[in-house]
């Protein structure tokens, strides 16, 4: 019986290093745009605001790489600034919900019954609202900016950490470790924080980073509404809004440039995500 | 022509490992083999390998002649004609092996259908006496039940019963009984060998446990780290054991025979002198506990125990699944409250479970307790020292220095090293892991050690020296045990006295070996009928026993 558990082990044993080629790029891609997001001055060829009428809509060339904009900007510096907006508001939502779901999570799971209870029916109503909706909402009612919007979907997010956090604390919670715990006589509370907690966390973070690209994705799109960050600061979803009159007169450049800048950081995260999300799966506590 | 004939049996993994290394076994129509050995010696795999169920990637060596043909080397076709009609198996966990959305009847039928194209009818009738011949008590009624309407030796049954529909010639059994009561495996073993003896079939039937065995096989194979270590008649091998592994294997094996001119030499219940204090160390008085599920009958878990320890000793509670003595352990340490009754440990009153700070501290020195499963008990994420730090600083204020000093001391007390403090759980052995926990438990130092089946999931070796520790441990420090087993040979080995509790209740209570030799209550001799023994000892222990 256990010779068979042995060598299904060994059979199914993680693969340690050996990252695969995609999982490397996408690593190196994020910490490419992390390093010119937080250097920006330093790489960017020019002022991303300053205009320049000669070279309005031109080209890529020597001057400007991927060419300048309806108000001759350089395309380059500007994503180079526009990356410091497009993973700092991500960033933000996914670190605050991240804290607030799993905050909840553990109360709904350790607690139990009523609380557990409430909160489940808060989290459903939550989640009937498609995020983007909720921003859209607090802009609405608090102004555009990066700070409303962070805000809600900072909210709207933390029921999915929540709802996780809460499924695998409350499968962990009846191990007998917890009860071994309880009998040496430590609190409750001081067992979920301290020792729970951690054992659950490596899936949490992976669900967390799976989060990062879709609230990229949609911080940006909010940005293109004109919600988000305001023109003319530099930031992706703002300057494919700002380049769509130029599409018509068939400069293309100011328009891809940044949607495929959002595309590859998109696909960058969730391969990170997933990657994460299959490894530690693998080793979540038996 | 041997009905089975594995001869030179090699497996290897693609890394090289060998899991199985010359295994040659034979197995004679109408013959009875036992395949015995202890978790990793490769006995399941050998048995797997019959019917062609490898791991995958595994290099085979050597054949497996199932009536003449070799399971390694037929056809897939070839394979499933031998596993329709040859061979077939009854595994560990009868609930992992049955489709928990289809009926009964649909499990018994589906082959009789699909493979010799019975007509619904038919096979339905063929089911119905399959069913009385493994002594189900209502056929067809059972026909049309699911999995979970089933207990587990019920179900054990319905899978016996699945194995024989095709009529093999070799059944395989692979621990079928492990997961089971004593008294349900007694009737599962009774079915067994009847169905075996009217069909002439041949049986295969691997086991841990070396008594099971003795009272069962008429030839038995010893297996060690993939490789047959011994082999020979069973009485053979288990009264004159040849193989050093053998020998401890069999001295490692707890037994419930009272032979008064064997008590010297057998491993004896540590005499600790119990000392004046008459207050005793765990005293319940009238404890029940009911649960109640809306909708259900209430369930009586505990009803009514009394029970006494003096400072010291150690007492046994013996009783099946569902008996109360798990409730009644979780009662003591806190983990849950009584309805009703009281429970004084050491003097002081202990009947609810703990809220505040001060009481859950109180209540952990009052009494610790070691869990059932070691893979499960300690936090996979904690090292050995740390864990056992943790329990320290909370109860102590020992400086840093000094609780990793006492850590070592723990470990040390445990029968292990300060290497050890530094590993995590799953890189140590079930025996270390528990051994851990005891020492654990010894960092709070409880007047009280509750051990819930603490060594039940252990192999037997292993649970020799857990049971070594406790005694050692018992005997210098003079710790109060409760011991709670299904195991009446454990009990006899660790305790003075023993209650037997059936039903929430307890129905006999007495000095352990008074107990086993001359058991007063219908019940108590029920289990110890059960315990299996070696066919050739049984008219001994029933003589002594009246």
């Amino acid at each position: 019986m256990t010779a068979q558990t042995l060598t299904a082990k060994e059979l199914k044993a993680p693969r340690l290093g050996g990252f695969g080629i995609t999982f490397t790029v996408s690593v190196a891609v994020l910490l490419l745009m992390t390093v010119a997001a937080i250097f920006a001055p330093i790489i960017a060829p020019y002022d991303p605001n300053e205009v320049d009428f000669m070279a309005v809509h031109s080209g890529p060339s020597m001057a400007h790489w991927l060419g300048t904009d309806s108000l001759g900007r350089d395309l380059l510096s500007r994503m180079i600034f526009g990356a410091r907006t497009a993973l700092l508001g991500p960033l933000l939502v996914v670190v605050s919900s991240t804290v607030l779901g799993i905050l909840l999570g553990v109360l709904a799971a350790w607690r139990g019954g009523w609380v557990d209870a409430v909160l489940a029916r808060l989290f459903d109503v939550i989640f009937s609202f498609p995020s983007l909706l909720i921003a859209i909402m607090a802009v609405a009612l608090f102004g555009k900016g990066l700070i409303a919007p962070v805000i809600a979907m900072s909210i709207a997010y933390a029921p999915y950490v929540a709802r996780l956090t809460r499924s695998l604390v409350a499968s962990e919670r009846h191990r007998p470790y917890v009860a071994a715990y309880r009998v040496q006589g430590f609190s409750g509370w001081w067992i979920a924080l301290r020792r729970v907690l951690p054992n659950v966390a490596p899936i949490v973070g992976a669900q967390s980073t799976l989060n990062f690209g879709y609230v990229l994705a949609e911080l940006a799109g909010l940005s293109f509404l004109g919600l988000g960050v305001q023109a003319p600061a530099a930031d992706w979803g703002a300057m494919i809004n700002e380049s769509q009159a130029g599409l018509v007169g068939g400069h293309f450049l100011p328009a891809i440039v940044p949607a495929i800048a959002v595309v590859i950081a998109v696909v960058a995260v969730n391969i990170i995500g997933e990657e994460l999300s299959d490894r530690i799966g693998g080793e979540i506590p038996a | 022509m041997n009905l089975l004939d594995i001869d030179s049996l090699t497996l290897e993994l693609p890394n090289g490992t060998r899991l199985l290394d010359g295994i040659s076994i034979t197995v004679a129509k109408g013959e009875t083999v036992g395949l015995v050995g202890e978790s990793g010696s490769g006995k399941s795999l050998t048995a797997r390998s019959v019917l062609g169920l490898l791991p995958e990637r595994a290099t085979m060596g050597g054949q497996v002649l199932l009536e003449g043909e070799d399971s390694l080397r037929v056809s897939q076709q070839r394979l499933s004609e031998l596993r329709r009609h040859s061979a077939s198996m009854v595994f560990q966990d009868p609930r992992a092996g049955i489709n928990p959305m289809r009926t009964v009847g649909e499990h018994l039928t589906e082959t009789l259908r699909l493979c010799e194209h019975l007509p619904a009818e038919q096979a339905r009738q063929r089911g119905i006496e399959m069913l009385k011949a493994v002594r189900l008590p209502r056929p067809e009624q059972h026909l049309k039940q699911y999995p979970h309407e089933f207990s587990g030796g019920m179900l054990q049954r319905v899978m016996i019963a699945g194995a024989l529909i095709s009529s093999p010639k070799l059944l395989i059994c692979d621990e079928p009984t492990t997961a089971l009561d004593v008294t349900t495996q007694a009737e599962i073993i009774a079915v067994l060998t009847e169905q075996a003896k009217s069909r002439g079939m041949g049986m295969l039937f691997i086991t841990h446990d070396l008594n099971l065995a003795a009272s069962l096989c008429d030839r038995v194979y010893v297996m060690s780290q993939g490789r047959v270590v011994e082999q020979g008649s069973a009485q053979g091998v288990f009264s004159a054991p040849q193989a050093e592994y053998t020998r401890k294997l069999v001295a490692a094996t707890p037994t419930v025979a009272v032979d008064p001119a064997a008590e010297v030499a057998a491993a004896r219940p540590v005499a600790v002198a119990a000392t004046a204090d008459r207050a005793g160390a765990l005293r319940a008085r009238a404890v029940s506990k009911t649960y109640t599920i809306r909708g259900q009958a209430p369930v009586r878990a505990v009803q009514d125990v009394s029970l006494e320890v003096s400072k010291g000793a150690a007492l046994g509670v013996v009783g099946e699944s569902g008996s109360g003595k798990s409730t009644l352990a979780r009662i003591v340490v806190g983990l849950e409250s009584a309805d009703a009754g009281e429970i004084l440990i050491a003097g002081k009153e202990r009947t609810k479970a703990p809220r505040r700070r001060a009481e859950r501290l109180a209540h952990a020195r009052s009494a610790q307790m070691v869990f059932q499963d070691p893979y499960l008990s300690l936090d996979p994420r904690i090292t050995a020292g740390h864990a056992i730090e943790d329990a320290l600083k909370l109860h102590s204020k020992l400086s840093t220095l000094d609780s990793r000093n006492r850590v070592l001391e723990l470990l040390d007390q445990v029968g292990m090293t300060g290497k050890h403090a530094q590993a995590r759980p799953r890189t140590l052995s079930g025996g270390q892991r528990q051994c851990v926990a005891i020492a654990r438990a010894l960092a709070i130092e409880p007047d009280l050690l509750v051990m819930d089946e603490a060594t039940s999931a252990l192999d037997v070796s292993v649970q020799a020296q857990v049971l070594d520790v406790v005694a050692e441990i018992r005997r210098e420090r003079g710790l109060t045990v409760l011991f709670i087993s299904h195991d009446l040979a454990v009990v006899r080995r660790v305790c003075e006295e023993t209650v037997v509790m059936r039903h929430g209740e307890i129905v006999e209570h007495g000095r352990t070996l008074e107990l086993l030799g001359n058991p007063q209550h219908p019940y108590t001799r029920l289990l110890l009928d059960s315990v299996p023994r070696p066919a050739w000892n049984r008219e001994v222990a029933v003589q002594s026993a009246t």
